[in-house]
């Protein structure tokens, strides 16, 4: 599979990468990862949030430095230990968050780092604004140098940011999610210049998970898993299923052991009629409705992106609905995050830095909050009585390396989510469990402690509810399996009587739309929201 | 792996880990002291002997004592107000404006109500409190119910601070004469002085009461872990059941009413009435006492000390030698200048590593005070 045709037939490519590794500590981010990126191409990168996409090409930017492995750009063998020198050998990057002074003028962040000289060394501002207009110009790229970078439309300031690397004469440009903040117009136009430019002899790395865009406008694609490169494959005839199924993968076997499910007729969470907007104010979650009853393990599947994120912080507390109702064991949502805890909610969040653990602070620490009631006596904490209690924690939760009096980032990401499910569980109340990507960041032996955990739970008659990227998981341990789709439900499946390859078909979204007028869509036109 | 972790002692050696906290701020102050040794030999003095009237001149003999205890007092009350704040996430700089405000209904009630002491005083005293308190409550529900940045409205309440409580002294209850004043005092009022040397009060005791206090509530009780975690991370803390905004805004008062506390002492114990513009800046110096201190309770007694040794010292210094006290500043202004250095480099030395090392990005950072602030 790695002698796909280049579009531009007979070049050496432009990039080499090979056997790449980099770890953070101990944890690997990248493993053994190797593309080769072609002159002229629109080269797609992806896989799912954590696959080492933005790790690998960072690594090639020169914001991070590989562990080992090698890298060529133009057939040079080259280490990078900052982006100047990456810069140097004619690589641009435009982050996901634009690098860009927002009081300054398009022209000045042009050239901000690079500026043109008057012979008295001061900076030659009618040069700089017409050369910011000449480039322009030259790229079909529309934009007035004076304008104020604060005052434009986010579409815009991604324009500025690839004028700013062209300028800096890069033949290789790498875009981060440049999607991700674009309305679908603005996605259109920025694909019209992603094709110019690559007609122009410009190579394209395009990372993103959103993978009808691929299919629209890339050459190639490079699919990563787990910090690999697993496949490239030509964008021929290639559907968004067969992406799905090689992103989502089946390189790790998980097996769980479970008998068969009982559920009750009690319903610990129901979701009716819910609507919810995300941080840019889309309809993220578009009048969604759900259920999961006590005794079962409902698995929630979707490609990343498709409102997953922003149903749970409803469920948690953490996100207002527009519309909707939320209940957790018959209450109502409150005001207030603790009062669904109360209810009987433990949620177990993907966003363990931030939401589930204090990093800085110790194990202890984190095990006790939300237990805060047990250890008061007229408000005089029993840190004692509440060492004691991680103690045994960590002993009946299997933490390994785990002291109570380590910080929390001391610890392996399965051993974080092991706190975090020791902490969550241990509250008599908690009869609903979610838990989200239980498994991102955490290695196999915890997986299965964690899986073996939950359905142990389900067999005492408590809910659980598993949102998660990697399809493997949601069919492994699943009772039932719901897939949701740009905001919405799409389908309601059995474990039993389906499998991996029916939910892609869901995931993917082309026989996945009963309710909306367009479900003869052929995968070819934009996502555009909803 | 499992062999490694069990064979580990199961604690560092103890030396280290006291020594830990107090490295950054030692360090401080060595560099510190090394700058202005070579600002003192490049105005063509003797460091080690300007050095040495700075320490005679604050810690030896009973008067001079008696000087720096009297010095460190306000600093103790608003080094503890913003340590309190700092500990908790809040960016209290507005100590300034809440002392002011203190000390101006502790001088309403010191003059225009009459008690036995026994009442007058704590009544005195509790004004304060609640005057500080009072105007810190502006920038905490201005946070929390609309996120505006506690750090600007503190800020800017300052100046309005001191204009106002100006405007007090100078127009509608100037007390009669040239100066810019409210009429003294009662004596039934006035916190005893122990000294004819200094004007060190009991207000002494009472902040040194007060950190130890604190310092028992943050080590001791839930809400002090609660402040604590509020302060490492507020979106953990409040989905963890702490009621996040409500604690911003008592941990916000409490702190100002700290700060109130040390203008009802410079009113009741030092200069026994209101005077405008009394204050050379305890409230800013207060900052730098919190840093200085790691915003521990205890650490803001220890950096008041330093700090009002210095400027008791810098008087001494200004007569004994002719140098400008205003040198005691330039050391005082490059020990804060290092630890800012040392807290942003910790900073940014932690930051790129966690951004980098995991892909999501979820959504937009939690609101410091009002994480439930999210919606549309």
């Amino acid at each position: 599979m790695q002698e796909a045709v280049l579009p531009h037939k007979g070049l050496p490519p432009v990039v080499r990468m090979r056997d790449i590794v980099k770890m953070f500590g101990s944890f690997v981010a990248v493993r053994s990862a190797a593309i080769e990126i072609g002159r002229g191409e629109i080269h797609a990168l992806v896989g799912e949030n954590g696959a080492g996409k933005s790790t690998l090409m960072n690594i090639l930017y020169g914001l991070l430095e590989r562990t080992s492995g090698a890298i060529e750009v133009f057939g040079q063998d080259v280490h990078f230990s900052n982006p100047r020198q990456a810069i140097g050998y004619g690589i641009g990057m435009v982050h996901q968050h634009f690098k860009l002074a927002p009081s300054f003028t398009v022209a000045e962040n042009i050239i901000l780092g690079s500026e043109p000289l008057t012979t008295y060394q001061r900076i030659d501002r009618v040069r700089a604004e017409r050369e910011t207009r000449e480039l322009s110009q030259r790229f079909g790229l529309n934009l007035d140098p004076r304008a104020i970078v604060g005052t434009l439309p986010v579409g815009l300031r991604q324009r500025v940011e690839i004028l700013k690397a062209l300028y800096r004469q890069a033949e290789i440009l790498i875009l981060d999610e440049p999607t991700a903040v674009l309305t679908p117009q603005e996605t259109r136009e920025l694909f019209a210049t992603m094709r110019s430019l690559a007609e122009g002899g410009h190579s394209i790395i395009f990372i993103t998970h959103k993978l009808r865009e691929v299919i629209e406008v890339s050459d190639r694609i490079s699919i990563m898993r787990h910090g690999e490169v697993v496949d490239t494959i030509d964008n021929d005839n290639v559907t968004a299923q067969q992406i799905a199924g090689h992103m989502v993968g089946r390189s790790v076997l998980l097996r769980v052991e479970k008998s068969v499910a009982r559920p009750t007729t009690e319903v610990l969470l129901k979701v009716d009629g819910l609507t919810a907007l995300g941080d840019r104010g889309e309809r993220a979650v578009d009048d969604l409705s759900l259920e999961v009853r006590a005794g079962e393990i409902v698995g929630l599947a979707g490609v990343q992106g498709n409102g997953q994120d922003e149903l749970v912080e409803c469920i948690a507390g953490l996100r207002r609905p527009v519309e909707g109702n939320v209940a957790i064991c018959g209450t109502g949502l409150g005001p207030k995050p603790s009062d669904n805890r109360d209810a009987g909610l433990a949620y177990i969040p993907a966003d363990r830095g931030g939401v589930g653990l204090s990093l800085e602070s110790s194990i202890w620490e984190n095990m006790t909050i939300g237990h805060l009631p047990q250890f008061s006596r007229f408000g005089v904490f029993a840190i004692g009585k509440a060492r004691d209690r991680a103690k045994q924690l960590i002993a009946c939760f299997d933490v390994r390396g785990g002291e109570v009096e380590k910080p929390a980032k001391s610890l392996s990401g399965g051993n974080q989510q092991k706190v975090q499910l020791a902490r969550e569980l241990t509250r008599p109340a908690a009869r609903l469990i979610i838990a989200e990507q239980p498994s991102q960041g955490v290695d196999i032996g915890a997986i299965e402690s964690i899986h073996r955990t939950l359905v142990e739970m389900r067999d005492a008659g408590r809910g659980v509810f598993v949102v998660s990227a990697d399809l493997d998981e949601i069919m492994s341990i699943s009772d039932r399996v719901l897939v949701m789709y740009r905001g919405r439900i799409v389908a309601n499946l059995l474990a039993a009587e389906t499998d991996t390859e029916e939910v892609g078909r869901y995931m993917g979204g082309l026989d996945g739309e009963p309710f909306g007028p367009s479900a003869g869509d052929t995968g070819k036109g934009l996502a555009d929201g909803a | 792996m499992a062999p490694e972790s069990t064979a580990e002692p199961p604690r560092k050696s103890t030396l280290a880990a006291v020594l830990a906290p107090v490295v950054q701020p030692l360090v401080a102050i060595l560099i510190a002291t090394c700058v202005g040794g070579l600002l003192v030999l490049a105005l063509g003095r003797n460091p080690f002997e300007v050095y040495g009237i700075l320490i005679s001149g604050s810690v030896v003999g009973v008067p001079n004592i008696l000087v720096t205890l009297q010095m460190m007092t306000p600093l103790i009350f608003t080094g503890l107000a913003v340590a309190v704040s700092f500990r908790a996430g809040l960016w209290n700089i507005g100590v300034e404006g809440q002392m002011l405000v203190g000390a101006l209904l502790s001088g309403i009630v010191g003059y225009a109500i009459h008690l036995p002491w026994f009442l007058h005083i704590p009544l005195a005293v509790l004004a304060g409190f609640v005057g500080g308190a009072l105007w810190a409550a502006i920038p905490a529900l201005l946070r929390v119910y609309l996120n505006v940045n506690e750090l600007v409205v503190c800020l800017m309440l300052n100046p309005v601070a001191l204009l106002v409580t100006g405007f007090f002294a100078s127009h509608v209850l100037k007390a009669p004469g040239p100066t810019n004043k409210l009429p003294d005092i009662d004596p039934s009022a006035a916190l005893p002085n122990f000294s004819i040397y200094s004007q060190v009060n009991a207000g002494l005791f009472l902040a040194l009461a007060c950190c130890i206090v604190l310092a028992l509530v943050n080590a001791r009780t839930i809400r002090g872990f609660e402040w604590k975690l509020m302060g490492l991370n507020p979106r953990f803390a409040y989905y963890g059941g702490v009621d996040v905004p409500r604690r911003a805004i008592g941990v916000m008062m409490l702190g100002g009413g700290i700060a109130g506390l040390a203008g009802a002492e410079q009113v009741l114990g030092q200069y026994r009435a209101f005077y405008d513009n009394f204050s050379p800046g305890y409230g800013f110096d207060g900052i730098a006492v919190a840093m200085l201190a790691n915003f521990d309770p205890i650490g803001v007694i220890l950096a008041a000390f330093l700090f009002g040794a210095l400027n008791g010292g810098s008087a001494v210094l200004q007569m004994m030698t002719g140098l400008s006290k205003y040198l005691v500043q330039v050391l005082q202004f490059i020990t804060v200048l290092v630890l800012a250095a040392q807290f942003s480099w910790n900073w940014l030395r932690r930051r790129p590593v966690a951004a980098l090392a995991q892909e999501p990005e979820r959504s937009a950072a939690p609101d410091l005070a009002h994480p439930s602030g999210r919606q549309a």
